[in-house]
């Protein structure tokens, strides 16, 4: 892990024989993975194939077994400031005595640094970013009286404000309704646009061709990466899923 | 009576010492509870005990240094143990609590019952321990309270951003790059030092009451965490001054409990009264709700009987909208309506029973489409 020079610099988001257990049951195993910069990546899979610890593996939350990481070449304790990151809505305690401000200028805490307080630029940014989200309106709103797909927005707005080249978001379209779908895969897009690398955990399948561009399906080990064109084939889902799924999921044929 | 009491030297310590206490417990408590951690407090707190006799021991008296070195080291091994459990074995927190509870509990009434049994009659007061006892507090314990509130009073404030993150999101704070183990263990260490300065004013078996409940009414009243926080302190200062001046002036109370009594009645009163999440405050909040649905369908129900009888000011027969209604409605419902200029009361002379009809507002009400939702 002391790598001075850069490992991979080309890749977003590079990844080698990540092993990752819980007790006895392995959640990833041997993962080699790499993201390349400026693509809208999904990442797919079965209930417990590791979606989300694959993240949170990469940001460094979950100690693996084995294997390492690297963000455009650097490890991830060097690129803290450059990685937004976009947890489950429900890892939290929405009863939290807050504000949907108060929530997205946590995104500004690490930049502020230790013993200062967000002041004004950090008020006028987060209500910017809130903006972005349509979430203008419920700045001052404590967070338990929004709607799911609000706080989902409030989350992604906290990612926004730190205005970071690489996003990383788990399942933000669970659970939301189509109206935030749409807001929150628009800003996605726009993101992406910019030439940021948006790496999203998503579970519906009928949506993967018509949002994103680069593909990753997981089940423990890595099924198949790449453009999404290459890789969302009926061979690869049913590796992935099973048979049963992969009959419903796999439209006539994809372009 | 009060001013007499207040001038007695004892007496201003113990208040002055109940109430600081009260403060530090109640700022670090409000953190404990939103992390969930309200019963690790209750853990730690029981904890102590064996480290106050071990305390004890070493010491060969009653020194209050080497009692809460003691009761700070067994509660860190507590904390120590608790985290061992829970990451090693299958078992949830709340069984690991359970556990190391009672079985440092165990070892502190051990240790206890056979100091009393060997020892002097220094070793008598240790008992004191378990359910506190206020008038053994010295002036000069005051300056050590007041150390530990200064300190955590400090460190709140200065690391009042990370406590917050942390508390709300420590996976975020950890990917943020924030040293999440650390704050956390800050916060946990500053719970038990709140506690090893008040074993002696409340003893090991309530410390906990004074952790959780300023919290949990102070959260009750406010959306904002330092207002949540402040009021907190508050709150268990108060109780604490309470307390220990009740006990004060009625023979036999001891301090402790009464301070505890005092902090739960608040809890008792913001859970009932607090407006919003008050439980007064949401049944009120219900009825309301019900009876703006009954007089939207009592105008429905008028409308379409004057729509039935071709005329707009037909006088709806109270039992007919009953009738339609399925249930007789409250007088309190037509009164509401009357006020509100939708219905009037008309005589309809032979009938002897009440009669309304509709206004023109009264048209309009029913007719609007939100009119069952009594928008």
């Amino acid at each position: 892990m002391t790598s001075e020079t850069p490992h991979e610099p080309d890749q977003a988001l590079h990844v080698e024989d990540l092993t990752v257990s819980y007790g006895e049951a392995t959640a990833l195993w041997d993962i080699d993975l790499d993201i390349p910069p400026g693509v809208m990546c999904a990442i797919v899979g079965p209930n417990g194939a590791g979606k989300s610890t694959l993240i949170k593996a990469a940001l460094g939350l979950v100690r693996p077994v084995a294997g390492h990481v690297r963000f455009l070449g650097q490890p991830v304790a060097r690129m803290r400031g450059q990685i937004g990151y976009v947890p489950q809505r429900q890892s939290v305690d929405w009863d939290f005595p807050t504000t949907a401000r108060d929530v997205v200028e946590m995104g500004l805490y690490r930049s502020l640094g230790w013993f200062r307080r967000p002041g004004r630029d950090a008020r006028a940014r987060a209500l910017a970013a809130l903006a972005e989200v349509d979430m203008q309106d419920y700045a001052d709103r404590q967070i338990s009286q929004l709607s799911g797909g609000q706080q989902q927005r409030v989350f992604l707005a906290r990612a926004l404000v730190q205005d970071t080249p690489i996003l990383i978001l788990d399942e933000p379209l669970a659970g939301v309704d189509a109206s935030t779908e749409a807001v929150i895969m628009a800003l996605l897009q726009r993101l992406r646009d910019e030439g940021r690398t948006v790496i999203v955990v998503h579970h519906d399948l009928t949506t993967v061709q018509s949002y994103f561009d680069w593909l990753v399906m997981l089940n423990v080990r890595i099924i198949a990466q790449g453009p999404v064109r290459d890789v969302y084939t009926p061979e690869n889902l049913r590796a992935a899923y099973g048979r049963q799924l992969a009959m419903i999921a796999v439209p006539a044929q994809a372009t | 009576m009060l001013a007499e009491l207040i001038s007695s030297q004892l007496v201003r310590t113990v208040v002055l010492g109940a109430a600081l206490l009260g403060a530090i417990a109640g700022m670090l408590g409000a953190f404990a509870v939103l992390r969930r951690q309200s019963l690790l407090g209750d853990a730690l707190a029981h904890a102590a005990l064996p480290g106050v006799c071990l305390g004890f021991l070493i010491a060969g008296a009653r020194d209050l240094g080497s009692i809460m070195a003691g009761a700070f080291f067994t509660g860190a091994l507590a904390a120590l143990a608790m985290m061992a459990i829970t990451r090693t074995t299958r078992l949830k927190t709340d069984a690991a609590l359970g556990i190391v509870l009672s079985v440092f509990f165990a070892v502190g009434v051990v240790l206890l019952t056979y100091l009393q049994g060997v020892g002097g009659a220094a070793s008598a007061g240790l008992a004191s321990f378990l359910f506190g006892q206020a008038a053994a507090i010295l002036a000069s314990d005051l300056w050590i309270m007041g150390g530990v509130g200064l300190a955590a009073l400090a460190l709140v404030l200065a690391l009042w951003k990370e406590f917050k993150l942390v508390s709300f999101d420590a996976d975020f704070a950890r990917a943020q790059g924030l040293p999440v183990t650390a704050l956390e263990a800050t916060l946990t260490v500053m719970v038990a030092l709140a506690i090893v300065v008040g074993l002696q004013l409340v003893g090991v078996v309530l410390m906990v009451a004074l952790l959780i409940a300023p919290a949990a009414a102070a959260r009750q009243w406010t959306d904002r965490l330092g207002v949540m926080v402040a009021l907190s302190a508050a709150i268990g200062a108060l109780s604490g001054a309470g307390g220990a001046l009740v006990s004060a002036t009625t023979r036999g109370l001891a301090t402790g409990p009464v301070v505890v009594l005092i902090a739960t009645a608040a809890v008792l009163v913001s859970l009932m009264l607090a407006p919003g999440r008050g439980l007064i405050w949401q049944a009120l909040a219900a009825r309301r709700a019900r009876a703006r649905i009954t007089e939207a369908r009592i105008l429905r129900a008028m409308q379409e009987l004057a729509q039935a009888h071709g005329d707009a000011r037909y006088p709806s027969e109270q039992g007919m909208l009953a009738a339609s209604l399925g249930q007789p409605p409250d007088p309190r419902n037509f009164a509401a309506l009357e006020r509100r200029g939708l219905i009037r009361a008309v005589p309809h002379p032979p009938e002897t029973t009440r009669h309304w009809e509709l206004t023109t507002q009264g048209h309009d009400a029913a007719a609007a489409p939100d009119a069952e939702r009594g928008r």
